[in-house]
């Protein structure tokens, strides 16, 4: 133990012999005149039997005086221990909400014990320390920004829930936090978090990091994957359950379609068997089922993550696209369009012809009509400008390359599982896109795919024919097909049915529809967004079916179904890190952990005890009164009773 | 009337009241003729001087026949019971009982520890003093006033008849609280000094540690003694609490005494002790034992308490 102001100590010295002196000075006692102390000197000759008894309870108050004294002075030569926490006076505290967290290998959660850790951290921060409370997991949220206010702080860490959204990711929260402590000297950056969390690699903080690990143990069951599929007895169910500890361990898994029980699967894993492995049960399922539910049954001991017990899956049966092809006709687009589930095309030569329903993607292929029609469109090889963009000659045998800004970063996913630089063109249209633009693929110099938003509408653009290169021939030909449709008209197909928490549900909507409403998991109805053909519905962070329904009057005139799980190995792999990687500018490279730093001081506990001290000493001091109360208490107690 | 003449000292028998220079009147009239219906009672007769209406052991002149004896040369003749030297032919003296006066010895102790209390204590002593003085002067007894503390001339010896009321009053007006006074040796002065015994009130708080001996002294001569113990309600039940340094009124003797509760029943326990020590001691003697508190008025202690002692009829 040590004190932060050891000169207040003196304050002791001071006012010490004050009270001494005072106490002295009161023992000149009050003189009084009596007829006679005849009475008095016999009654003391008495007590002075046992005056050292007498004397000592004299010197209670003073006693009991210089013990509030002492505590008093304690307390404001402010006396610490030291304990795992910071030293800092700009604290960053990012706080990890993942649904790791929600964990219950410490009691209550692992998000109440990092609360608490960030609680201690708070009161850890000097006076006029700032802090900063930064919220990860789902969409990073900075609930307390730069503030010296101690309650708003504590507000700000108590208003922190569970958000079963995507990993937390530390890379957004490290380069805001790398940009306050660059600020302000004299920073530090608090990670409360299990370890389960995206660590960035490419940025330097320019403070100390000190990571606080949450969490003890890592058994957790999980169900990994669960898909609903056309078969061929109706439907197929594909159910994954991934266990990551590494004890064996025996669970039951219930399957309930459209909410009854269907069937009980037991599965056990034993020792040997690796963490992280998995097992899956496939079962065939009528067709007439829209969801189903599968859940572990609980098991205290050997899942501390109950979030990941249960799954949905919804059923894709009904649900189709329309795509409608403008152009003279092209066998290699019809047959890889054939094979996406649930697409009807239609075609057409000119886009003249009114189809209905309105389709959700028309392609153009080498054709450019008068009018655009609405609804998300895909040019192949246009032959001339449009009001989107200008065609200003043609290219020969461009040399295709992915676009620069594509290789940064993750592939774009237009171009996931694609190679496009083996594929050899004849001809190109030489295309200016507007700034809406993005170029995926360019060859020459010339944008070869492009791919973009405007106005609500989403734009894709392949310079060249398939029938002048041997792209159609390739394997990434009806990989490239899948992938413009799945982002021409997202939310169709069995990739759209299953979504991560906090991912918005987008629908295609009908444009004679009125409304279009959502029934979530727990039975809440609620109002989507409609905005350019397209139903948005952000608040999905709860996990479950959900049904998204267009009315038209009092007619619901089309039903979609989606299953939000929390379908991430990350997360479910609930062990806690005991390490994190994060590079400082000092050179660290890992974030300090246990380090006795943090100051916990005492001071408040004095005062109390000194609060204490002082109400014992009052008592003390009007021990007469209350010993005069007492007798009539006692006598009013005895009065009673007679009267009883 | 009598603030006109601060040092005139008066008896006013109507609608007025006794008062001296100084304090406040002793009595109001209505007392006065309270006290005229009273009488000091004696448990036994005791000689006088001179004829009075107390019942006396000596034989004289009054109506009651008291015994015969044989006559002597000498005794008068004109007591001889002639009907009885009818019968006997020899001749006897018929003796009546000779009725005298009784001196009533009031002794009123002025030490400095009487010069205390909320009623005051020497005042009280004063008003008690004048009530019985005046009770025996108005049966014709003598009274003799006596104060312990004061020197020479602190005492009125022996005023007669209701005139007397008059220099009585005045002189308990007078007396002046005084210094340190040995209770037991003034005791022992007045025994010595004192001519025909007769009833004693001693009026005293009896604060001093010999008060076992004044007693005792008072008591080697046929006094009838009837002791009115004065303490003021400050003695009885103190009201003190925390820190004191007590002096002695008398000798400026100190004390420390931390008060707390249990430092006042402790003395209260030592108050009852003393006193129940007294009673007993009174009680072995024939000492007639009264306690009064000064917070009791004068009036309803005399007619009450006294009368139910049988110290007044």
């Amino acid at each position: 133990m040590s004190l932060l102001a050891p000169l207040a100590l003196l304050s002791a010295l001071i006012v010490g012999p004050l009270i001494v002196a005072m106490y002295l000075l009161k023992l000149r006692r009050e003189e009084r005149r009596v007829s006679s102390t005849f009475l008095w000197r016999r009654m003391v000759r008495d007590v002075e039997a046992n005056a050292p008894w007498q004397r000592l309870r004299r010197s209670w108050l003073l006693f009991l005086q210089l013990l509030i004294l002492i505590l008093l002075a304690i307390a404001l030569a402010r006396p610490f221990f030291l304990t795992t926490g910071i030293s800092g006076r700009n604290l960053i505290i990012i706080l990890d909400r993942s649904a790791s967290m929600a964990a219950t290998d410490v009691t209550p959660s692992r998000l109440e014990a990092a609360r608490r850790q960030a609680y201690t951290l708070v009161e850890q921060l000097p006076e006029g320390g700032r802090a900063t409370v930064i919220a990860i997991g789902g969409q990073m949220e900075v609930v307390a920004a730069s503030t010296t206010d101690r309650r708003q702080m504590n507000d700000a860490i108590r208003s922190i829930t569970l958000s079963v959204g995507s990993r937390g990711d530390l890379s957004q929260a490290l380069a805001l936090a790398a940009a306050l402590s660059a600020r302000e000297p004299d920073s530090e950056v608090a990670i409360i978090s299990d370890g389960n969390v995206q660590v960035p690699t490419d940025i330097l903080v320019p403070a100390t990091v000190r990571y606080f690990p949450i969490g003890q143990r890592g058994e957790n069951m999980a169900i990994s994957a669960m898909t609903l599929q056309p078969g061929p007895a109706g439907q197929m169910l594909f159910v994954q359950v991934t266990r990551y500890g590494s004890a064996p361990v025996t669970r039951r898994l219930d399957l309930y379609l459209d909410g009854s029980l269907f069937n009980a699967y037991e599965l056990s894993f034993t020792a040997d068997d690796a963490p992280g492995s998995s097992q899956t049960i496939i079962a065939d399922i009528p067709a007439q089922v829209r969801v189903a539910e599968a859940r572990l049954n609980s098991a205290p001991n050997e899942d501390y993550l109950p979030t990941d017990d249960r799954a949905w899956a919804v059923s894709q049966a009904d649900s189709s696209m329309n795509v409608q092809i403008v152009g003279p006709g092209n066998r290699f687009l019809a047959t890889a369009l054939a094979l996406l589930p649930g697409v009807t095309v239609t075609s057409a030569t000119t886009a003249a012809g009114a189809v209905d329903p309105a389709p959700q993607v028309t392609i153009f292929d080498r054709v450019v009509p008068e009018t655009l029609p609405t609804g998300n469109l895909f040019f192949i090889a246009p032959p001339r400008s449009t009001d989107l963009f200008s065609v200003t000659g043609v290219v020969e045998f461009p040399l295709l390359r992915p676009a620069p800004s594509a290789i940064e970063g993750q592939t774009p996913p237009l171009l996931r599982n694609i190679s496009v630089s083996d594929v050899n063109v004849l001809r190109a249209m030489r295309v200016e896109p507007g700034i809406w633009a993005r170029v995926l693929v360019e060859g020459d110099g010339s944008p070869i795919l492009i791919a973009g938003e405007r106005e609500g509408r989403r734009i894709v653009v392949l310079a060249f024919a398939l029938q002048d290169s041997d792209l159609p021939l390739q394997v990434a030909f009806p990989l490239l097909v899948s992938n413009i449709i799945g982002y021409l008209a997202p939310g169709s197909g069995l990739e759209a049915s299953q979504i991560t928490p906090g991912q918005p549900l987008i629908v295609a909507v009908d444009p004679s529809a009125t409304a279009v409403r959502v029934v979530r998991p727990d039975g809440r109805v609620e109002a989507a967004q409609v905005q350019d053909g397209q139903a948005i519905y952000a608040s999905t962070g709860m996990l479950g079916p959900y049904l998204v329904e267009q009315v038209r009057g009092d007619q619901v005139i089309e039903q979609r179904r989606f299953a939000v799980n929390l379908f991430d190995p990350d997360e479910s792999s609930i062990a806690p890190a005991s390490e994190l990687r994060v590079s400082q500018v000092s050179g660290l490279q890992q974030a300090v952990t246990r380090e006795q730093v943090g100051r916990q001081e005492i001071w408040r506990w004095l005062a109390v005890a000194a609060l204490l001290v002082v109400v014992v000493e009052w008592l003390v001091y009007q021990r007469t009164s209350l010993a005069y109360l007492r007798q009539r208490f006692r006598h009013m107690l005895a009065a009673r009773r007679q009267s009883a | 009337m009598s603030s006109d003449h601060p040092t005139d000292v008066s008896l006013v028998c109507h609608g007025a009241s006794v008062t001296t220079s100084s304090a406040q009147p002793l009595f109001d009239s209505a007392f006065l003729r309270k006290l005229d219906r009273l009488t000091l009672l004696t448990r036994r007769a005791m000689v006088g001087n001179i004829q009075g209406e107390r019942r006396s052991p000596r034989r004289g002149s009054s109506v009651e026949f008291a015994d015969f004896r044989p006559y002597v040369h000498g005794d008068d003749i004109r007591q001889i019971d002639w009907n009885l030297y009818a019968r006997m032919e020899r001749f006897f003296l018929k003796l009546f009982v000779a009725e005298e006066e009784l001196t009533i010895h009031l002794l009123v102790d002025n030490s400095a520890s009487m010069d205390w209390g909320d009623p005051h204590k020497l005042t009280y002593a004063r008003r008690l003093a004048a009530a019985f003085g005046y009770v025996a002067l108005s049966t014709l007894d003598r009274v003799t006033v006596t104060a312990f503390a004061a020197g020479a001339g602190a005492q009125l010896r022996g005023v007669r008849g209701k005139a007397g009321a008059l220099p009585l009053f005045a002189f308990l007006q007078r007396l002046q609280p005084g210094g340190s006074a040995d209770l037991a040796a003034a005791c022992k002065r007045y025994v010595r000094t004192a001519i025909n015994p007769g009833p004693l009130i001693l009026c005293s708080d009896l604060l001093d540690p010999h008060w076992e001996e004044a007693l005792r002294a008072l008591g080697s001569r046929p006094f009838e003694i009837t002791l009115i113990h004065i303490l003021a309600p400050q003695e009885l039940r103190p009201q003190l609490d925390g820190d004191f340094r007590l002096l002695d009124a008398e000798t400026g003797e100190a004390v420390e005494i931390t008060a707390d509760l249990e430092t006042l029943q402790r003395y209260l326990e030592h108050l009852r002790n003393w006193q129940e020590s007294i009673e007993r001691f009174c009680h072995g003697r024939g000492i007639t034992y009264v306690q009064v508190d000064t917070a009791q008025p004068v009036e309803e202690f005399i007619l009450t308490m006294l009368r139910q002692r049988g110290v007044f009829r």
